[in-house]
C-alpha cells in the first residue's frame, strides 16, 4: 500500500475510534445540564496531543502512525464545532458570566494542558533516548 | 446501526480534515500562521450552524437515537472540527513568541467558531 493511502487509512481508523470516545463520553455525562462532556473531551485531548507531539518529535519516525494517533486519535476525539454549538446554547439557560467561563476555562484550560502535555512528552521521550543510547553503547 | 454511522461519519470526517491540511501545506510550505486548522474550526462550525437551522429550527442538544444528529452532528462535523491541534498550535506560537500571532489565532478561532456558527444558524432561519 503507498503512504498516501496508509496515511489515510490511519486517520479513518483513528478518527472512528475518537469519534467513538467523544460518544461514549457525552452519554455518560449526559445528566449534567452543563456541556461537561464536550470540556472534558477537549482537555484530554489537548493534553495528549501535547504529549504526542513531542513524543513524536523525538521518537517515532513513521508517518502513519503520527498522523493516525495526532489527526485521527486526539482530532477525532476532540471538537469545535460543538464546543461552539454548546457556547449558543448556553445562553438559553446560564447567565452570560457562566458562560464566559465555558469558553474561557476550556479555552485557556486547553492551552495549559497541551503545554503540560508537551513538557511531561519531552522529558519523557528525552529519557527514553537515553536508555536506548546507553544500551547501544553496550 | 446508528453507532455505525458515527463511526463512518467520524472516519469520513477526520479524513476530510487531514486532506484539507495536506492541500494547503503543499500550497504554503512553511506558513507563518496555523491557518489550515483554522479554516477547517471555522468553515466545520458554519457548516455546523447551518444544519442545525435546515434539519432541526432550533439549537439542539443531544438526541443520541436519532441517526442523523450522531452521524452528522457528533460524527462528521464533530470529527472534521478539533480542538486539540488548536490548543497545541496555540503552544507553538507560545514557544516561538509569536505574541500577536497568538492573541490573533485564539481570538479568531474561538470567537469565529461561535459567530459563524451562529451566523451559518441565522442565514437559513433569519426569523428566529
Amino acid at each position: 500500500m503507498n503512504n498516501h493511502w496508509k496515511n489515510i487509512l490511519a486517520v479513518a481508523i483513528g478518527g472512528a475510534i475518537g469519534t467513538y470516545g467523544r460518544y461514549s463520553l457525552n452519554i455518560l455525562t449526559s445528566n449534567s445540564v452543563y456541556p461537561i462532556g464536550t470540556i472534558l473531551e477537549n482537555l484530554i485531548g489537548s493534553f495528549l496531543l501535547g504529549f504526542l507531539t513531542a513524543w513524536f518529535i523525538v521518537l517515532i519516525r513513521k508517518e502513519w502512525l503520527k498522523v493516525g494517533l495526532g489527526v485521527g486519535l486526539c482530532g477525532g476525539f476532540t471538537t469545535m464545532s460543538t464546543f461552539a454549538a454548546d457556547t449558543l446554547s448556553l445562553f438559553a439557560t446560564f447567565s452570560f458570566i457562566e458562560v464566559f467561563t465555558y469558553v474561557i476555562g476550556s479555552v485557556l484550560g486547553g492551552i495549559l494542558l497541551a503545554f503540560c502535555g508537551y513538557l511531561i512528552g519531552t522529558r519523557f521521550a528525552a529519557k527514553i533516548n537515553n536508555q536506548r543510547k546507553e544500551v547501544n553503547a553496550k | 446501526m446508528n453507532i455505525s454511522l458515527l463511526i463512518i461519519g467520524g472516519a469520513i470526517g477526520a479524513v476530510s480534515r487531514y486532506l484539507f491540511g495536506v492541500l494547503l501545506m503543499k500550497r504554503n510550505k512553511q506558513p507563518q500562521f496555523p491557518v489550515a486548522m483554522l479554516v477547517v474550526n471555522l468553515l466545520g462550525s458554519f457548516g455546523l450552524g447551518t444544519f442545525f437551522s435546515f434539519y432541526y429550527g432550533e439549537y439542539h442538544s443531544g438526541d443520541y437515537s436519532d441517526p442523523i444528529y450522531l452521524g452528522l452532528v457528533i460524527g462528521f462535523f464533530g470529527a472534521f472540527t478539533t480542538f486539540s491541534t488548536f490548543s497545541v498550535e496555540s503552544v507553538q506560537l507560545f514557544n516561538d513568541k509569536k505574541w500577536k500571532e497568538l492573541i490573533a489565532y485564539i481570538l479568531i478561532s474561538i470567537m469565529g467558531a461561535i459567530f459563524l456558527f451562529a451566523f451559518g444558524f441565522y442565514i437559513v432561519n433569519p426569523g428566529d
